[in-house]
């Protein structure tokens, strides 16, 4: 009997992420297509292939993008021909312009070109085409015989590339960062509208404390990161401003982020001087966004390390459980000795730290600050953690079912993206997802508390 | 149950996926196998080429941005490219995540309406570094460091030149007061009012009688409903105002509002920018006098003309602009497409 609870708690507190490995496996199947292997290996096997084919007795173009990956294709495939005997007439890297004119250069120069060894993204240059090849047969004989090799294609799901999934998880960083704060917030049963324009206020007033006062084009990375800390403490105070009309006053959060939600975003645009963008002009500013660690961009490292501190917070200090009891019974943590003030505040402040911390990643991603940035994703973020299990009753949720959640939507957009659902369509869905986390919530109410009474 | 909800749900997507799918044909895979080399036959048709083209489109709320989408799809099956169109919703981080699945999906170029024109950039160098070609329509990027393969767009200099002959045909040997409805943050809106100021400029500096004075020139947000606002409180500022040039046709039709609401709809008249089909009827009605059409029919064959001419290697013009035509009553009553709608 207990056995049979346990897995019943199990399924109630972690059944989404079976929700997300079933989303997982359906989009996978639904992107299975050509994959065309384009790495330095699939280039080796080619040359290998060729050579045992049709015999050392050739001569090959070596044809590829001008891309560092191809460069790389590129030189594995030139150096296995050579190694195998057959004659590498040139390595092309560029456009199907450039190739044209290579092409045009062999002919006229009589060099007799019996292959093009290129991997299928080039291949499908339409100077690369029956047509155009028997064209240029014809005004040069030095290139009737010309075919085309490129490794084999296999299916695989475009979903389960690691390049999608880095992207999903990229792209979604700022929201799941965002969703930590709001997370805390909801579990004290409070509300943050403001998230999306503190996001463009944490943008904004980098751009412009980087562009008056820490030297614009030549502000040094140190400065860079000065900047990025003035934005996040910004919002940081907003957030502390928010949780002490919240406790000062007792007005509902839900008004009092309403209106820091409006006069951040107003103020954005104030200091955007009524700018689209405020451009950065500081170098370095791109480096938060593009670096990386260990081929992971650390935006995402970023996130997964403060989901695991988040995490450990939650569950494994006096700050976490404070933050459960404000939310379960405001009146009993108080009588029991919990600074309720003091965790209100905090919890807001960190919600508003948070959403600084994505607006810093966004003026890094784009190398401007944009009043406009962040629009809506207060929604966003509040669906993240509504998917993710957490209830806007206060008193339970987990982060990391909000990491769940934050992924949830992310994968869906993520396969309404590659089937091109137009945004109408992906607002249904979108809304559909929420209505049925929200059921959930409601129906695990049901299932748990009969068993656990 | 909720499963079957999200399995109903994807399966709609699948569908959806499908259509977009089926297009593609692999290329024939003769003897690979066995040998692990892919070659592509002789006899292979150009046209059966299975090429992918991702395009990020500004909104699809705007029929003009599901025009060009039809039009590419269109011209790209005819050229065997499939089109993938995906909806930006003028969002300059969801166009950067869009442009990043594309190159992620692996698709043979990139077609844009820039949602900003910096801070595409570094999406824009990141399809560079992936090496797949990106074209932009309509808007244009301005970043530095990154390369288009291709622009096609509308002369909207040469549109508000035709907007300016309009109003000075409308006004006629009175002149008179003009108000401006402007939308600043796109550069293509602020081609339209120098262009029309150019004219009346020069008309003025030809004539005595019957000059035209720009009085204000104000947000109309490209939107009906700031469209209206703006148009209503200028009445009231500017009493003698005897004509208005709208950037677009929303917010001309916003301004017709609020004029009719001022009830001086007989000596106001409206010019308009961009001959959408709501914009054509409002000129058969005879709400606006004449709008300098757009094509975007054209800038979705375009594209892909020029991208053919991409793959072939041959020269090609990088940027093309197509001059806007004058649409007036007597155009909108021949219009099949106006017909079609009644």
């Amino acid at each position: 009997m207990k056995k049979q609870k346990y897995i019943r708690v199990f399924l109630v507190d972690y059944g989404m992420v079976f929700v997300l490995m079933a989303l997982c496996i359906l989009i996978s199947v639904l992107t299975i297509s050509d994959m065309h292997p384009e790495d330095p290996a699939a280039a080796r096997s080619l040359a290998r292939s060729l050579v045992k084919e049709v015999g050392s007795d050739i001569n090959v173009l070596v044809v590829a993008r001008k891309t560092s990956a191809d460069e790389a294709y590129a030189t594995a495939l030139q150096d296995e021909l050579e190694a195998g005997g057959a004659h590498v007439v040139a390595v092309e890297l560029g456009t199907p312009a450039t190739l044209r004119t290579r092409l045009e250069v062999l002919g006229q120069q009589d060099e007799r070109v019996d292959f093009v060894a290129t991997h299928d993204f080039s291949s499908k240059w339409r100077v690369l085409s029956s047509e155009s090849r028997q064209e240029m047969a014809s005004l040069y004989p030095a290139l009737s015989k010309l075919k085309i090799a490129k490794p084999p294609s296999y299916r695989w799901p475009t979903f389960l590339t690691a390049n999608n999934l880095i992207g999903i998880l990229n792209q979604n960083a700022p929201i799941a960062i965002m969703a930590i704060g709001m997370t805390l917030v909801i579990i004290t049963a409070g509300i943050d509208l403001s998230v999306g324009s503190l996001m463009a206020l944490a943008a904004v007033v980098t751009a412009k404390s980087l562009e008056s006062y820490l030297g614009g084009e030549d502000a040094s990375g140190l400065s860079v990161v000065f900047a990025f800390l003035i934005a996040m403490g910004v919002c940081a105070l907003a957030g502390v401003f928010a949780g002490v009309i919240v406790t000062a006053f007792k007005v509902p959060p839900f008004v009092v982020t309403l209106g820091l939600m409006m006069v951040a975003r107003g103020m954005s645009y104030i200091l955007a001087g009524g700018a689209d963008a405020v451009k950065i002009e500081a170098e370095s500013i791109g480096t938060l966004y593009s670096s990386s660690v260990l081929g992971i961009p650390s935006q995402i490292v970023l996130m997964v390390v403060l989901f695991i501190v988040a995490h450990i917070v939650m569950n494994h200090t006096a700050f976490g459980r404070y933050v459960y009891a404000v939310g379960g019974n405001e009146t009993a943590a108080r009588l029991s000795g919990v600074p309720v003030v003091a965790v209100l505040i905090a919890v807001y402040a960190i919600c508003g730290l948070a959403a600084g911390l994505a607006g810093v990643l966004d003026a890094s991603h784009f190398g401007t600050g944009r009043p406009k940035a962040g629009e809506f994703y207060e929604l966003q973020v509040i669906a993240a953690v509504v998917v993710g299990g957490t209830s806007l009753m206060g008193g339970e949720g987990k982060i990391f079912g909000t990491f769940i959640g934050a992924l949830i939507l992310g994968v869906i957009q993520n396969g309404l993206n590659m089937a091109g659902v137009d945004s109408y369509s992906q607002m249904v869905i979108y809304g559909a997802l929420i209505l049925v986390a929200v059921l959930i919530d409601q129906l695990k109410k049901k299932v748990v508390k009969p068993a656990s009474s | 149950m909720f499963k079957t909800t999200w399995l109903s749900l994807l399966l709609a997507i699948f569908v959806l996926g499908c259509s977009s799918e089926e297009s593609s044909v692999i290329q024939d895979d003769n003897n690979n196998s066995v040998t692990g080399v892919d070659q592509v036959n002789d006899d292979q048709n150009s046209d059966s080429a299975d090429g992918k083209i991702g395009y990020s489109a500004m909104s699809l709320k705007n029929p003009f941005f599901v025009i060009i989408s039809d039009s590419l799809t269109e011209a790209g099956a005819a050229h065997g490219f499939s089109v993938v169109t995906t909806d930006a919703d003028s969002d300059v981080n969801k166009q950067a995540n869009q442009i990043e699945d594309f190159i992620s999906q692996g698709v043979d170029a990139i077609v844009i309406n820039p949602t900003d024109k910096e801070a595409i950039g570094p999406a824009i160098k990141k399809a560079n570094e992936a090496g797949i070609p990106v074209f932009t329509c309509d808007l244009q990027c301005v970043a530095e460091g990154i390369e288009i393969a291709g622009h096609i767009g509308t002369d909207n200099f040469q549109g508000g030149e035709l907007a300016g002959n309009a109003m000075v045909e409308v006004l006629g040997d009175e002149g008179g007061e003009v108000l401006v409805l402007d939308f600043k943050q796109a550069n293509s809106c602020v081609l339209r009012v120098d262009g029309f100021k150019k004219v009346i400029d020069a008309h003025n500096e030809s004539t005595q009688t019957g000059k035209i004075t720009v009085v204000s020139e104000i947000n109309g947000g490209g939107d009906q409903d700031i469209g209206y606002k703006a148009a209503a409180d200028s009445l009231k500022a500017h009493p003698n105002i005897r004509g208005i040039f709208a950037i677009n046709d929303p917010s001309a039709l916003g301004a017709w509002q609020a004029v009719k609401e001022a009830d001086r709809l007989d000596v106001i008249q409206i010019v308009g920018f961009d001959g959408e089909l709501a914009g054509k009827q409002a000129i058969l009605d005879g709400k606006i006098y004449a709008d300098p059409i757009q094509f975007p029919k054209q800038m979705g064959q375009g594209i892909v003309e020029k991208l053919v001419a991409y793959q072939a290697g041959e020269s090609y013009e990088k940027t093309t602009l197509i001059p806007t035509a004058l649409y007036k009553k007597e155009d909108a009553e021949k219009d099949p497409e106006l017909q079609a709608a009644e």
